[in-house]
């Protein structure tokens, strides 16, 4: 292969990344920021980076959490580089209804709503696993936590959620 | 290890999904523990339909509240290259597609690398199994066969539902695979499992079995079982 269809087959490699994982990296920066804006312009700053460093990615299995990565320290040089102000929920959830809006099942409406109001530090890792589908050990990695630390923020999360819900607990053993 | 209540609820409040022998053991001891982990399945169910926004709802112009002015010079380079990427990319879908054989390869690793979802006996609870197919839109119709375990399991880097049915030919694992389309039809068996990977209304459904006469019939009566909800 020439050097022509080298530089060709890796452009060709990184599209096939882009085109199927967007929508998971959007979705995850959304959840992050609770920003369809600001998940847009980290996720095109992330892609731009990892396209930069394309060749340090080693094994393509590993692309997923590789961008997710990228998507989480873009997202952090965001509120580095602007300072952004720390907006009131409500007005987080007025802005992002057309996202969270779910036509007749209120049920998921209100859970949508209960995760924008989760901390960051617990929808992190639960986005991370329940939508991503990562081990906590995975999960710790990626956030530079102990496993421990994980579990604990994914029990919170969840007994947050079914607080905010009303959810009423199972009978005290 | 036995586990008493407050370990159990602390472990599976983390890990709704969580599975082993001690955890089994605690839940046919304690009806409250069990009824406790299968409502925050159900929860993480409805977690997850909550979580998978369709990107096309995050496409939508969004007030510009916070706008991270990345340079538009710097935005105009990636739309370039992007869309080169984009359109060598049209042509490479094709040439990428994941060869069939080896999907089903993979499906049978998978259900190989399992073994403890085949040792269920008792059916899994409704509210269990709505958690784990809710979140793809798709729903299991009744008289296919018992439903002895139900999970959403990482496969391909995605997360899918893996059921074990149990049909009147015996025991077998599918997997609904929304995330990779296969044209047609593909018989595998390896490691001495038989598998067979049918095309979806959404994506693909692979059927695993052992020893199992006519698993062609049988992956043909499960997907037939499946509400597609298209």
């Amino acid at each position: 292969m020439n050097r022509g269809d080298v530089e060709t087959d890796r452009r060709r490699r990184f599209g096939v990344l882009c085109d199927s994982l967007r929508p998971d990296l959007l979705r995850f920066a959304f959840w992050l920021g609770r920003d369809r804006a600001l998940a847009e312009d980290v996720v095109q700053e992330a892609m731009l980076r990892a396209w930069k460093s394309y060749d340090a990615l080693s094994d393509e299995s590993k692309a997923k959490s590789w961008l997710l990565t990228i998507v989480r320290r873009e997202f952090a040089r965001s509120f580095e580089r602007k300072r952004l102000e720390l907006a009131d929920l409500d007005v987080l959830v007025a802005a992002e209804a057309p996202v969270l809006a779910a036509e007749d099942d209120e049920e998921l409406a209100a859970m949508r709503a209960a995760l924008f109001r989760l901390g960051d530090e617990y929808r992190e890792p639960l986005v991370l696993q329940v939508l991503m589908g990562y081990s906590t050990n995975e999960i710790a990695t990626m956030m530079g936590l102990q496993q421990g630390a994980v579990l604990t923020r994914l029990f919170r999360a969840r007994a947050k959620l079914r607080q905010e819900l009303g959810l009423v607990p199972g009978p005290a053993p | 290890m036995k586990l008493d209540c407050l370990d159990f609820r602390r472990q599976v409040g983390a890990e709704p999904f969580i599975e082993g022998p001690e955890y089994e053991a605690h839940r046919s001891e304690c009806p409250a523990c069990a009824r406790f982990q299968d409502e925050l399945r159900a929860m993480d169910g409805l977690i997850a339909r909550a979580l998978a926004v369709e990107p096309a709802r995050l496409a939508e112009p969004a007030p510009a509240r916070r706008p991270m002015s990345a340079a538009p010079g710097r935005r105009r380079l990636f739309a370039i290259a992007a869309s080169i990427v984009v359109g060598l990319s049209v042509g490479l879908v094709l040439l990428v597609s994941a060869p069939r054989a080896s999907l089903a390869r993979e499906v049978i690793d998978h259900v190989a690398h399992e073994p403890g979802a085949m040792a269920g006996t008792a059916p899994v609870a409704a509210g269990v199994l709505s958690g784990v197919l809710d979140p793809e839109g798709v729903r299991l119709r009744p008289g296919v066969g018992e439903v002895s375990f139900a999970a959403r399991c990482v496969h391909d880097g995605h997360v899918v539902p893996h059921l074990v049915v149990r049909v009147p030919e015996g025991m077998v694992t599918v997997l609904l695979l929304r995330h990779r389309e296969v044209d047609e039809p593909t018989q595998v068996s390896d490691q001495g499992f038989e598998g067979v990977v049918l095309p979806a209304p959404r994506g693909s459904i692979a059927v695993v079995g052992q020893g199992i006469a006519n698993l062609d019939g049988v992956a043909q009566k499960v997907f037939e079982a499946v509400d597609w909800g298209v």
